[in-house]
């Protein structure tokens, strides 16, 4: 009977979590419902400690006497050990009081914003976004030493770092300053048309996934990876490792579940890469660049379309072609600005561009997305 | 106990099937189904469809009947489809009409009801996106 009890306690964690068809790491918004403010104090039965999002389950009392477990999701445990916590900091037996959203379908689940242990009073979880490292001084550009060319990337012995906290996490047209979160969800949908030069159908498109509240994202419903602009909108992170023997660059995606993408300098053009293998488009294009100064400009195509190629759900195609230009006008700052060529999606080509902050001494963050996992 | 064990399971992968998001235009790839005039009698049909950015393309049963499409179009406003698709027999030209939705449009197995009619006939038509 025990052991009933203990399969079938555990089926009904399972069955919650299931219950919102897997959605993993996604946008707030998609799950939860800003409007349904709720507080809970319950008995906590079990911390699950993993990607994307760490839940604790909490046994409650409701009006009528019935025992019931909930599901509270709380932030990545990146985020959270950068905010000191652990995976024991909460211990099952503990009663708490949460306070958070609930889910927009009405499961028994809530995005807790803050947790008290209902003993001491103590607030365990206070969830403060990190903030941009502020260097003390400003730094030059570090280069190369012979070719006076920027570094992207950490130097192999010395100073060590990675590239997060873009000015914006979402993709619009340059000056167009649609107000989003940061999830790339319209406050007001009736911008839509605003965000960028759509085809009538990519618009309609773009509307319907806003209007579902990105819950439809497959970077986070299926982990897929980020392709395109999105990999440097990621939280995690990117990292640039400069192969200079074997011309290439590697840019490694700290949210994009530790794939990375290669970038070509060895002067080969598409031709034999994009047309002739067409059968094989890729998530993340195919790159060939080139230093124009201290610019590095790069050309992608050959993307597939099995992703999104932003925050928010912007639509793509297979003709999508990308041209970005990497700089770095001070050590600590990487500046990107990207024109988007899809006469598949767009009306004509489109512009935007952000700053990366240099985030000194750190290794670029290990995230790994678990499919259907919400 | 064992009969509970197996029906957990079974809800469990159930419900943590995943679901495979949208990708690029909405007509854009393999599609199978039915027409016919009745369920009971009615014929499996292949559409494949492209998208070049201006027009959208395609065949009906390639290799089998291979009618190609000579008109589509898509009309985000509702997610209407129109396909026309040509072919010939001793009789002479036959045009099929199809009219229909897509319905599951955030879905990568999207589906298209609706109704077609060519040389007399009429039935309904149902493809998913494969």
């Amino acid at each position: 009977m025990k052991n009933l009890r203990t399969l079938l306690t555990c089926t009904g964690a399972v069955l919650l979590l299931a219950s919102t068809t897997g959605i993993a790491h996604h946008a707030l918004s998609a799950k939860f419902d800003d409007k349904k403010p709720t507080t809970l104090t319950g008995v906590v039965t079990l911390v699950d400690w993993r990607n994307p999002h760490v839940h604790v389950f909490l046994n409650v009392k409701d009006t009528k006497g019935e025992v019931l477990n909930w599901a509270v999701e709380i932030e990545s445990p990146i985020d959270l050990e950068t905010n000191g916590w652990n995976r024991d900091t909460l211990q099952p037996g503990d009663q708490v009081t949460v306070r958070g959203i609930r889910a927009r379908n009405d499961s028994r689940q809530v995005w807790g914003n803050s947790i008290m242990l209902s003993a001491s009073g103590r607030q365990v979880l206070k969830f403060t976004p990190k903030l941009p490292p502020e260097p003390l001084e400003k730094r030059p550009t570090p280069r190369w030493a012979d070719s006076k060319q920027p570094r992207l990337g950490p130097i192999p012995g010395g100073v060590q770092g990675y590239w997060g906290y873009p000015t914006t996490t979402v993709l619009q047209e340059g000056g167009a300053n649609v107000k989003m979160d940061q999830w790339g969800l319209l406050a007001n949908i009736a911008d839509a048309g605003k965000v960028a030069p759509m085809q009538p159908w990519a618009l309609a498109l773009y509307r319907n996934r806003q209007s579902r509240f990105l819950q439809d994202d497959p970077t986070y419903l299926n982990c897929k990876p980020p392709g395109g602009p999105r990999q440097f909108q990621l939280p995690y992170g990117v990292q640039f490792v400069e192969d200079r023997e074997r011309q290439r660059v590697f840019v490694l995606i700290g949210g994009g579940n530790s794939n990375y993408r290669i970038i070509y300098l060895d002067g080969r053009t598409h031709a034999g890469q994009v047309g002739g293998d067409d059968d094989n488009p890729l998530y993340y294009g195919r790159s060939v660049g080139k230093w124009v100064g201290d610019v590095l400009e790069v050309d992608t195509r050959g993307f597939n379309e099995d992703f999104w190629f932003t925050n928010g759900g912007l639509p793509h195609t297979e003709q999508l072609r990308l041209v970005e230009k990497f700089s770095r006008p001070d050590f600590d700052t990487l500046k990107y600005e990207v024109t988007v060529e899809d006469t598949g999606a767009y009306t004509r080509p489109w512009s935007s561009g952000w700053t990366l902050h240099w985030v000194a001494g750190e290794e670029l963050p290990r995230h790994l997305c678990q499919e259907n996992r919400p | 106990m064992r009969s509970l064990i197996v029906l957990v399971t079974l809800s469990v992968v159930c419900l943590s099937a995943p679901t495979i998001a949208q990708e690029g235009h909405p007509l854009k790839g393999s599609w199978l189904g039915t027409w016919g005039p009745s369920k009971i009698h009615s014929n499996d049909i292949l559409v494949i469809m492209n998208w070049d950015g201006k027009t959208i393309s395609g065949m009906i049963n390639p290799g089998t009947d291979n009618i190609p499409i000579k008109n589509a179009t898509l009309n985000p406003e509702g997610w209407l489809v129109h396909l026309e698709a040509e072919t010939k027999d001793k009789s002479g030209p036959i045009t099929y009409v199809i009219d229909g939705k897509i319905e599951g449009l955030a879905f990568h197995n999207r589906s298209i009801t609706g109704t077609w009619k060519g040389r007399g006939e009429s039935g309904a038509f149902k493809i998913s996106r494969q």
